[in-house]
């Protein structure tokens, strides 16, 4: 590449006479989501520093569901905008090579990070297998765990229970439906609920139990609003919970749910012993099965239409 | 910004002014009693190191306690509860000072609609 500029110092007054020009603007912001390829595989990532240096832009990232010790600079050719279409490459890909449960590479076998030229043409010709299959964050926190020493919580959703999940999506995203508000039992009541089984049949009541009970009432209250509504129950949000309402006295088991895919990505953030963690995996992993338990009574079995919920719109069916 | 920088980091720690560190002079003699305190509060800040008190403010605030109240349990082979744990931290912040770590604000300031990964439409076989 033709170096233009003798010019070491940065000033970017000088950017013009380059051959390509860094723009002063980079292309990505801080805070926004990303696509981002480490090693051969691709990750959501969240771009948490922008800065110009030596006229290139590095970005600092933060790889979703990862402990902050994988964080790192990358360059412009690491990173994809997160946008339908560059998901739904990775989809067709997931698809594609299927969810091959056999791969084992954790990311001290990954290559060196790829040419800009490499990324592009993957980019652009989905259909080559150079680029493996993305997984999906609980199943690359198991594989990366045991390729190295990484800690990260694993939450593994009974199937019934994914399921619910898949039926949820559907609800809402297919079928335009949503949960009718307020939920019976709400958020709080199947915790108290939880809480009471684990102490009648323990006959004490454990302290740390309900500290990670009540940490995922915070969570929920907290991550309801900002990561657990589809779009189209935002509206239904705005309507439902006013001021000082918390939600997990509103909504109940189908968001809770929403909560546990979420969880790795949350507690990522805070650092755990391995003991600790895999205590805690333990009860998390043990409440998920008392969910699924009561899931006939827990969960609705069939959502609102989106015009009854919101009231006396034209009434389309029912 | 130099000079009063020392004040204002010791503000921000949430340090409290009755800090164990000044301890009244009759402690010279010590007893059993303080030793185990003493134990106990090494302990602690053991394990503080891991679990930073500035996220004793967010949103993670149970699970760090309840990891502390973990770290604690295994040291002593005895349960801790949570306020026990509070209280021992007293002796050493004023949590109420302490303002929430930027990261964990910042985790939740950015709204995204949720999205199911594409794992779990992947039927599996059984």
């Amino acid at each position: 590449m033709g170096n233009s500029s003798k010019d070491d110092s940065l000033t970017d007054g000088d950017a013009s006479s380059g051959d390509a020009p860094p723009s002063k603007t980079s292309l990505y912001t801080e805070g926004e989501k990303v696509l981002a390829y480490h090693g051969p595989r691709i990750y959501e990532a969240k771009v948490q520093k922008a800065e110009l240096m030596k006229k290139e832009w590095k970005f600092f990232v933060h790889y979703l569901g990862w402990n902050k010790s994988w964080d790192e600079w990358v360059g412009a050719d690491r990173l994809m905008k997160l946008t339908e279409e560059n998901v739904l490459k990775q989809q067709e890909l997931d698809k594609k090579q299927g969810v091959d449960k056999n791969v084992k590479s954790g990311r001290s076998a990954h290559t060196r990070p790829k040419s800009s030229a490499d990324v592009k043409a993957e980019k652009e010709d989905t259909k080559t297998n150079v680029v493996k299959t993305k997984k999906r964050k609980t199943e690359s926190v198991a594989e990366k765990e045991g390729a190295s020493s990484e800690k990260s919580v694993k939450i593994q959703i009974p199937s019934t229970l994914r399921k619910q999940l898949v039926d949820d999506w559907d609800f809402v995203n297919q079928q335009d439906k949503l949960v009718k508000l307020p939920r019976s039992p709400t958020v709080d009541e199947i915790l108290s609920k939880y809480l009471d089984y684990r102490s009648k049949k323990e006959n004490t009541t454990s302290d740390s139990l309900a500290e990670i009970l009540k940490g995922i009432r915070c969570y929920f209250d907290k991550a309801l609003p900002v990561m657990l509504l589809y779009k189209k129950e935002r509206k239904q949000f705005q309507d439902v919970v006013l001021d000082d309402m918390s939600p997990s006295n509103i909504y109940g088991a189908e968001h809770l749910l929403r909560l546990f895919v979420k969880l790795p990505e949350l507690l990522a953030y805070v650092s755990i012993e391995e003991e600790t963690l895999t205590r805690l995996q333990q009860k998390l992993t043990d409440f998920l099965k008392f969910l699924q338990k009561n899931q006939s009574t827990f969960f609705l079995s069939t959502y609102d239409s989106i015009k009854g919920v919101e009231g006396k719109g034209k009434g389309k069916d029912d | 910004m130099e000079s009063g920088g020392k004040a204002r980091e010791e503000e921000q720690d949430g340090m409290s002014v009755h800090s164990p560190c000044k301890a009244p002079p009759s402690s010279a003699s010590s007893l059993p009693k303080e030793q185990s305190q003493v134990e106990l509060e090494l302990r602690l800040l053991e394990a503080l190191e891991i679990y930073p008190p500035i996220k004793l403010q967010g949103i993670h605030r149970h699970f760090v306690l309840f990891g502390l109240m973990e770290f604690l349990r295994r040291s002593f082979n005895r349960q801790f509860s949570s306020d026990e744990v509070l209280q021992l931290l007293d002796r050493f912040y004023n949590l109420e000072v302490l303002k929430p770590d930027d990261e964990d604000i910042e985790v939740l300031n950015r709204e995204e609609d949720f999205s199911l990964p594409q794992s779990f439409f992947v039927k599996e076989e059984s």
